[in-house]
């Protein structure tokens, strides 16, 4: 019934393909009289100096995004734990700003959060620049951790919440105790997959004076007009960076289900 | 456990959080920045007087919109037909579309979009649109068709930019759409593939006349979704200079100094445009479902 194709073969042709593209565009560059100067891009990672190391411009933008989302990650968790228990609360005033933050921030571009968080929030609380983005971010990406805390909490079964209620705990008690144990396992992938969107998500900071890897990219490209050199180089660190951990969040994805899943 | 709304501590402490956030924000612009609001300034980029008859005409926020709905159109319209490409080529039972599929999918969801938009713009605009000729498209066609085009594409003499970035972010939407489409088609029966089986129908004529039709069901409330999503991704090819409304508030905080009324203006109508059609979408969903019960 399943007509079995032969792998390699349809390797081979990928391969091609690929090659072909790359081909394509090498030649449509020639034919811009683009100069490629591909041996300037390894110093834009580090350079040796008198038997020095010292990182290059990439390097220092790859730290700060890290930076950024090492900061942004634990703010957008809690965010969302909040606002996750806020909406399942029997608190009015609670629900309704949980309802409205989400509300807002799924109807409004990322971009302009950002703009806002910069522009509006940091000169009004006199933050700076940098924290300004930490928090744009961190309120963005609350929406998706709430999101994941909701389901997760919903995914506990409903007689567990009957047991606890009938042994007498007390709401908190019932989510300490008896929900939240539960709910946390299978919460913990799609958290940790959180990392590679805020490291996505992080590349439209570039948009204000924030010195993370796009920044560079573009301050980069107006320095040296390596245009496709330095987009390229930076979408593969990108890619590298992102895509190992995609891989690791699936394999501890795969690890969690095997212990938890009955 | 089924919450009863009741009025407790929780509220007391929310409302004074709220009012208590409220007050200082109220008293660090007022009594620290000392800003003076002129909601008036930025309001008058919605409209102006036109200098040649008086008549009020789109200034430059109607004119964003305009290019965020544009841009966002013709975004879906492509990035569906990448994302139903690559979504059937996901579970295609040739290793080479699956491969290229996966390729493209994997690519896009681990490049960050800021990155990946201007490696597209770049590529796309400089190597496939260049050779295509769109320079000289307002000076080659009639005005009347000029005329058509402009209201379809924007400004001709930008039309290649506006061709380069819409095929970005299109390209970035489709690898979700791709998704989308995959989810969908994975979660009909198996046995409805097997009825087409031996119905005699080959695999492309199962897929036109008995997984199609039931999938498009299932997916279309994801797709809506998606749509609203893309406005929102839209505002990102502002930062390839494409005039839509995010550039428009760019231009005019920058030109006026209003930052804090330009951008809350800007965010609120994102927000009417988005949480208006995630209403309508919930409307209708909500009406099928009842209708097909």
């Amino acid at each position: 019934m399943v007509k079995r194709h032969r792998w390699w073969l349809d390797t081979v042709q990928f391969i091609a393909l690929v090659a072909g593209l790359i081909y394509i565009a090498v030649l449509g560059a020639e034919q811009l009289n683009y100069n490629w100067q591909w041996y300037r891009v390894p110093k834009l990672f580090w350079r040796v100096i008198d038997g020095e190391l010292i990182w290059g411009p990439l390097i220092d933008g790859l730290l700060v995004t890290f930076e950024i989302t090492a900061w942004a990650l634990p703010l957008a968790i809690l965010i969302g734990l909040t606002t996750a228990l806020l909406r399942r609360s029997n608190s009015f005033a609670g629900r309704w700003v949980a309802t409205a933050y989400l509300e807002i921030i799924r109807s409004t571009p990322i971009l302009v959060q950002v703009y806002i968080f910069y522009f509006i929030i940091a000169p009004i609380f006199g933050i700076q620049a940098f924290w300004a983005c930490v928090l744009a971010l961190a309120f963005h990406e609350g929406s998706f951790t709430a999101e994941i805390f909701r389901s997760g909490i919903e995914s506990v079964a409903k007689g567990q919440w009957e047991a606890s209620d009938s042994i007498g705990l007390n709401r908190v008690d019932t989510y300490r105790y008896i929900v939240l144990p539960q709910a946390v396992p299978l919460m913990l992938p799609p958290l940790t997959g959180q990392v590679v969107t805020l490291i996505k998500h992080s590349s439209i900071l570039s948009a204000v004076a924030i010195f993370d890897l796009t920044t560079m990219a573009l301050d980069l490209v107006a320095e040296t007009f390596m245009a496709f050199e330095i987009w390229l180089t930076v979408g593969a660190i990108y890619l590298v960076v992102t895509g190992s951990l995609s891989l690791l969040v699936g394999l501890f994805e795969q690890r969690i289900r095997a212990r938890y899943r009955r | 456990m089924t919450a009863r709304m009741r009025f407790g501590w929780l509220d007391v402490v929310v409302i004074g959080c709220v009012v208590a956030l409220l007050a200082y924000v109220a008293y660090r612009v007022h009594g620290h920045l000392v800003y003076h609001w002129n909601w008036a300034e930025p309001l008058q980029f919605f409209f102006r007087r036109d200098e040649a008859d008086g008549g009020w005409v789109p200034n430059l926020l109607i004119e964003g919109v305009i290019i965020t709905l544009r841009v966002s159109l013709w975004g879906a319209v492509l990035g569906m037909a990448i994302g139903l490409l690559a979504g059937l080529g996901r579970i295609s039972q040739v290793a080479l579309f699956r491969m290229i599929s996966r390729g493209y999918v994997e690519l896009v969801r681990n490049v960050a979009p800021v990155p990946f938009l201007f490696i597209m713009f770049f590529f796309v605009g400089n190597q496939i649109l260049k050779p295509l000729g769109l320079e000289g498209v307002q000076d080659a066609v009639s005005p009347a068709t000029g005329g058509v085009l402009e209201l379809m594409f924007g400004e001709l003499n930008l039309l290649r930019n506006f061709a380069a970035a819409t095929l970005a972010l299109a390209l970035y939407e489709g690898a979700y759409i791709a998704e989308i489409v995959r989810a969908g088609v994975l979660s009909i029966e198996r046995g409805q593939w097997e009825a087409g089986d031996s119905l005699g129908l080959s695999r492309l004529h199962q897929l036109r006349h008995v997984i199609l039709p039931q999938a498009v069901q299932r997916i279309t409330p994801p797709l809506a979704n998606q749509s609203i999503q893309l406005i929102k991704d839209s505002s990102l090819v502002s930062l390839l200079s494409i005039q839509e409304m995010t550039f428009m508030g760019q231009e005019i905080a920058h030109s006026t100094s209003r930052f804090f009324e330009t951008w809350i203006i800007v965010a609120a109508m994102y927000f009417v445009v988005c949480f208006g059609l995630s209403r309508i979408y919930a409307r209708l969903e909500r009406r099928i479902n009842k209708s097909r019960r």
